[in-house]
């Protein structure tokens, strides 16, 4: 199901309150044009997974965050702002998690190359 | 009173792997607990956009060194769901043999090393490595590597198994089961073991869907939930087996699953062995090409019952590479859980609770 930014926060509520209860995973993929966030979300009564994606722009990278609704977020979250730069509104979360990187760039958008050297901010 | 902030580590704590925790301490309670990953970080999501897909499986047992081909054969189907290729019945069920010899040979590696980091001296930690040993002979035999076996290829596996195989196997099964036996005498009947393990680190069933933790962890607060039941891949639905669940969500219970789960595995062996004789095709998948068959799926969603938890890999396909790889790990959940189960408690709990989350930190860094 692909749905709007703006819509990500309500819809996912429904869909908890829906019995969607537990969080599978939140990634990403950079389709270079665009920066596509995937929500897996599972009903585990029903055993039935629904995935939502929201489509954005690297140039105005942001989301929502989801943690008040599935604390799982967290660190989905936290991986999202570091490995794509996208920045989750309203919440300051800690800027690393994995890369203890302050290189330039996001390692996991397809314009940073893993074999150029190391330029510092 | 003010609080104390201590530096653990990075050591090697029980895990397989460095982890760093800082923790805030009111006395001896613990307040606040923040694991500092990232020391394992090899950026394997990243280097597999530059590899051919069947360049690829040798990165993905590093990911999960204590269980290597469960997450090698994750990525395999991930790459058969994207291409289509079907794995024959025969294959399926050599695959399921040696999943489930992965996975007790992974639990057996862990109460090894809980019992271990719980202070029962060096008896559990050598059992524990002694009986996982006997098993890693097995998959030696029927791969020919001790440990990174890059045994899976597109619709099977790498060779037929080899003609006693299946007798040594067998045998093998009735030893682990005698084995379990033992553990419960020597482990449950112990007195310090209990103490640090009853009623420590409880995580109720609600906090447990809500803070997404997965594997053991899940099944041991009281969730129903294997993915070889719920979601059945290969031929797991014509065996008979169960998905065992406790519900105090305690260090005790998250032991007990992991027991009951080695008891499973075995009646899996043994019923696979029993259907693969009837089993129709070939074991032996594709031989290894650099160029393979084109994608036909551009998203491929897969996910699997690892001996960790569930394990999924979302792959977004190009012509020869994967153009982006993105793995659910199931230990980088259950650790981000670790604040929550280790809040109220007392600091000498802490890595009895660490220990029986199971972690592999090559996995939570991926």
């Amino acid at each position: 199901m692909n749905i709007k930014r703006e819509l990500l926060l309500g819809t996912v509520k429904k869909m908890h309150e829906e019995g969607y209860d537990y969080l599978v995973k939140i990634t990403a993929v950079d389709y270079v044009k665009t920066l596509e966030v995937v929500y897996i979300l599972r009903n585990l009564n029903l055993n039935k997974d629904e995935l939502l994606e929201v489509t954005i722009t690297p140039e105005d990278a942001w989301i929502n965050s989801i943690i008040e609704i599935y604390k799982a977020a967290e660190w989905y979250e936290r991986e999202l702002q570091e490995m794509f730069g996208i920045k989750i509104k309203d919440k300051k979360l800690k800027k690393l998690l994995l890369e203890k990187w302050d290189g330039k760039g996001y390692p996991l958008r397809k314009n940073f190359l893993w074999n150029k050297p190391y330029e510092k901010v | 009173m003010a609080l104390t902030r201590i530096n653990i580590g990075p050591v090697h704590p029980s895990t397989h792997g460095v982890a760093r925790l800082v923790v805030d301490l009111d006395g001896d309670t613990i307040v606040k607990v923040e694991p500092h990953v990232g020391y394992l970080h090899r950026g394997v999501e990243k280097l597999v956009e530059t590899r051919m897909y069947m360049q690829n499986p040798p990165y993905m047992e590093k990911i999960d060194y204590v269980a290597p081909m469960s997450v090698d054969e994750l990525y395999v189907a991930t790459v058969e769901k994207a291409m289509g290729i079907e794995v024959s019945e025969k294959a399926a069920y050599a695959r399921m043999i040696l999943l489930e010899l992965q996975r007790i040979a992974s639990h057996l590696f862990w109460i090894g090393s809980v019992t271990n980091d719980l202070g029962q001296s060096f008896t559990g930690f050598m059992w524990g490595f002694r009986d996982r040993d006997v098993i890693l002979r097995l998959l030696e035999e029927a791969t020919g590597q001790r440990m990174f076996y890059v045994n899976m290829r597109l619709g099977g596996v790498t060779r037929e198994f080899p003609e006693d195989f299946e007798s040594n196997v067998l045998n093998a099964m009735k030893y682990m089961e005698k084995r379990i036996k033992s553990y419960e005498n020597f482990i449950e009947k112990n007195p310090i073991f209990i103490q640090r393990m009853k009623g420590v680190g409880v995580l109720r069933i609600e906090d447990a869907i809500n803070l997404g933790v997965t594997g053991h962890v899940l099944r041991a607060s009281g969730v129903k939930y294997d993915v070889r039941k719920n979601n059945p891949y290969y031929q797991y639905e014509t065996l008979n087996f169960h998905t065992k669940i406790l519900s105090y969500g305690d260090n005790l219970s998250r032991y007990r699953v992991r027991i009951m789960e080695i008891e499973e595995s075995i009646r899996i062996i043994r019923d696979s062995f029993f259907k693969l004789q009837s089993a129709q095709g070939s074991m032996v998948g594709m031989p290894v090409k650099l160029i393979s068959p084109k994608p036909i799926n551009k998203i491929s969603i897969v996910n699997r019952e690892l001996p960790r938890g569930e394990g999924l890999m979302y792959m977004v396909a190009e012509d020869q590479k994967p153009y982006r790889l993105s793995m659910r790990a199931p230990t980088f959940i259950n650790l981000s859980a670790l604040n929550h189960i280790a809040r109220g408690h007392r600091l000498s709990d802490l890595f009895a609770i660490f220990a029986t989350l199971d972690l592999v930190m090559a996995d939570v860094d991926r």
